[in-house]
């Protein structure tokens, strides 16, 4: 099960306008918690209006920085983001689970390969991390950076990276690509698509001395650029993502508890939603649970332990109340939200509505 | 970049890296997806375990244990990608007995049986040595297609877990071919593989599932799966004729 430990905020520096970089120590105990590996993030919660909300965010910083950063870049409407790049201060505690994310590959001192990255906006923390480290760690090995922004403004980063092609003079080189703003080059300006691509790979890098690619940014970036690399000769195994979905969920809906609901019958009116479809049946209250009773009435509802264990029955209460029987899945502010078991639901009330869509 | 729908973006192609940005249906058939490689794996294992003593010779005997170890070591793997979601990776292997078996001669077809997610034929109970080779050699070609299928998956680290075993059930089927040359040397060996061929070969064959699926309809709209059931079982049948021909047993 996932557990959260307390992280201090030892430091906020401001990046950019709307993005905030945040230094976490751990506690002593909990270091080995938080070693991470290149290329992870971290999952943050806080309760905003009695409500708990989880964020994730990569951290940025390299394996060999000797701590522990994330970059926290401000969305419209996000309580999560805003409240970080507005009200958070040294001192203050989060709270985060142990890293996670398997966007890294396994590094080796002795191999010389040539790296790409695709980012876009805040796509670039996680890769930063892997500049960082792989750099650091593979000295014969090369990188290069293809940055997508909307304006110089806006680029999170730009003095750190700056540095780091000082740093490695030679091994790593940046293409910013700025939508707004001219540059010297028409290349540079617009937004990444497959042209975009095609000229990169025309005149500035060979797709064939390519060993990996890490793409990281919005749904049509990952689409473009994983179709050119295909296109120029990468196969799956070659390419690395990490999605940063553009339509994140704002804040969790409190289910609609039914207030005239009696709890008198023996019998219940389930009403379940799956793949947009919506079907009525009836139930007993006792003796059968719901994932059962919407499977007897044909409804292909996804399942696996029917123990309470692995959490694939999942389903929301839109409606009425259930309790469960078991639960070594669904966290607590799951519940909160509605979440239930279903392989381990029992309606409560008369009438329950319910819902595998959300 | 413009805003697009999860939907739109998994039925171009795209990726999806990790459990905050799954929606709601997806994860459900993720994570059955993953169960059911888990409990096959599981299942599998457990049945497999009894041949390290039945196998003939130390050479075979840690052939069979090999084989056993890494197939626990896969569900392990898989299970730490399930875990991710929410799943209890303590309690989940616990819960029932593995091992357990139906008759031989029951009619199961391709549906799930009793409280796991295992694959119809790992519901068969094997019969000695010999039969665990051959459902060994014919299974584990069968988890060759599937491997090529999974490492496809919309899902970026599962996919990447599916790489990792890929190789290493490759080489299982080896194994099996390694201990089937042997057992088809001598008379009686031959007429026992040929047995348990006989037995297996439409059982692995149903575990493809139905064709048509409506399941597969869903999965696929997802990218949790790209070829349909009748084209992989169409693609066994094929590896099965070209590896079983050379014994003598095709």
């Amino acid at each position: 099960m996932a557990r959260f430990l307390p992280l201090q905020v030892t430091d906020i520096r401001r990046d950019t306008r709307d993005a905030v970089v945040v230094t976490l120590t751990p506690r002593p105990e909990d270091a080995g918690a938080f070693d991470f590996t290149q290329g992870q993030y971290l999952t943050f919660r806080r309760s905003f209006d009695g409500e708990e909300l989880r964020r994730s965010y990569s951290i940025c910083a390299g394996r060999d920085d000797g701590a522990l950063r994330v970059g926290i870049k401000r969305v419209d409407g996000g309580a999560f983001s805003t409240w970080a790049n507005e009200e958070l201060a040294p001192g203050m505690e989060l709270e985060a689970m142990p890293p996670m994310g398997r966007f890294h590959t396994a590094l080796d001192g002795g191999s010389a390969k040539h790296y790409i990255a695709v980012a876009a906006g805040s796509g670039i923390t996680p890769i930063l991390s892997i500049i960082k480290t792989t750099l650091k760690r593979e000295p014969k090995s090369r990188f290069t950076l293809v940055y997508a922004n909307r304006s110089v403004n806006s680029i999170m980063f730009r003095e750190e990276l700056e540095d780091l092609k000082n740093l490695y003079l030679g091994r790593f080189s940046v293409i910013h690509v700025l939508k707004s703003e001219g540059q010297e080059i028409d290349l540079f300006t617009g937004r990444i698509d497959a042209e975009k691509m095609q000229a990169l790979f025309d005149n500035w890098i060979d797709p064939a001395s390519i060993d990996t690619a890490f793409i990281c940014g919005p749904e049509g970036l990952m689409l473009t650029v994983a179709d050119s690399l295909r296109k120029a000769g990468l196969d799956d195994a070659q390419i690395r993502f990490e999605l940063f979905a553009s339509s994140q969920p704002g804040r969790a809906k409190k289910k609609a508890v039914s207030r005239d609901a009696t709890h008198a019958g023996d019998a219940t009116e389930a009403v379940v939603t799956l793949d947009g479809a919506t079907r009525t049946f009836r139930m007993p209250k006792q003796g059968e649970n719901l994932l059962d009773a919407a499977l007897a009435a044909d409804i292909d509802a996804p399942y696996a332990c029917k123990a309470g264990v692995c959490s694939t029955c999942r389903a929301k209460v839109l409606e009425g109340e259930a309790e469960m029987a078991i639960n070594h899945a669904l966290e607590d502010y799951e519940v909160a939200q509605g979440y239930v078991l279903t392989c381990q639901c029992y309606p409560l009330t008369d009438r329950i509505v319910v819902s595998y869509d959300e | 970049m413009t805003d697009m729908s999860i939907e739109d973006y998994l039925a171009k192609g795209g990726k999806l890296t990790s459990p905050g940005n799954v929606p709601a249906r997806y994860r459900g058939e993720l994570l059955r997806l993953m169960a059911s490689f888990i409990d096959s794996e599981l299942a599998g294992a457990a049945g497999f375990a009894e041949t390290i003593n039945d196998a003939p010779g130390i050479r075979n005997r840690i052939a069979a244990a090999k084989i056993t170890q890494e197939k626990l070591d896969h569900a392990g793997r898989v299970l730490a990608v399930m875990g991710e979601f929410g799943a209890d990776t303590a309690r989940y292997d616990n819960r029932h007995d593995w091992a357990a078996r139906m008759g031989r001669d029951a009619d199961l077809k391709a549906a799930r049986h009793g409280d796991d997610m295992r694959l119809s034929v790992f519901h068969y109970p094997v019969q000695g040595y010999v039969d665990a080779v051959v459902l060994n050699v014919l299974m584990g070609l069968a988890t060759g297609v599937q491997m090529q299928e999974f490492a496809r998956v919309s899902y970026a680290p599962l996919a990447d877990t599916f790489r990792e075993i890929a190789p290493r059930e490759a080489r299982h089927v080896d194994l099996g071919l390694t201990g089937l040359r042997q057992i088809v040397e001598s008379d009686e060996g031959r007429a026992k593989a040929v047995q348990s061929v006989q037995y297996w070969l439409p059982r692995v064959e149903a575990s493809f599932g139905q064709s048509a699926s409506k399941r597969y309809e869903t999965q696929a709209r997802f990218g949790l799966r790209h070829t349909e059931n009748d084209a992989m079982r169409k693609d066994w049948a094929g590896r099965v004729r070209e590896a079983l021909a050379p014994l003598g047993l095709g």
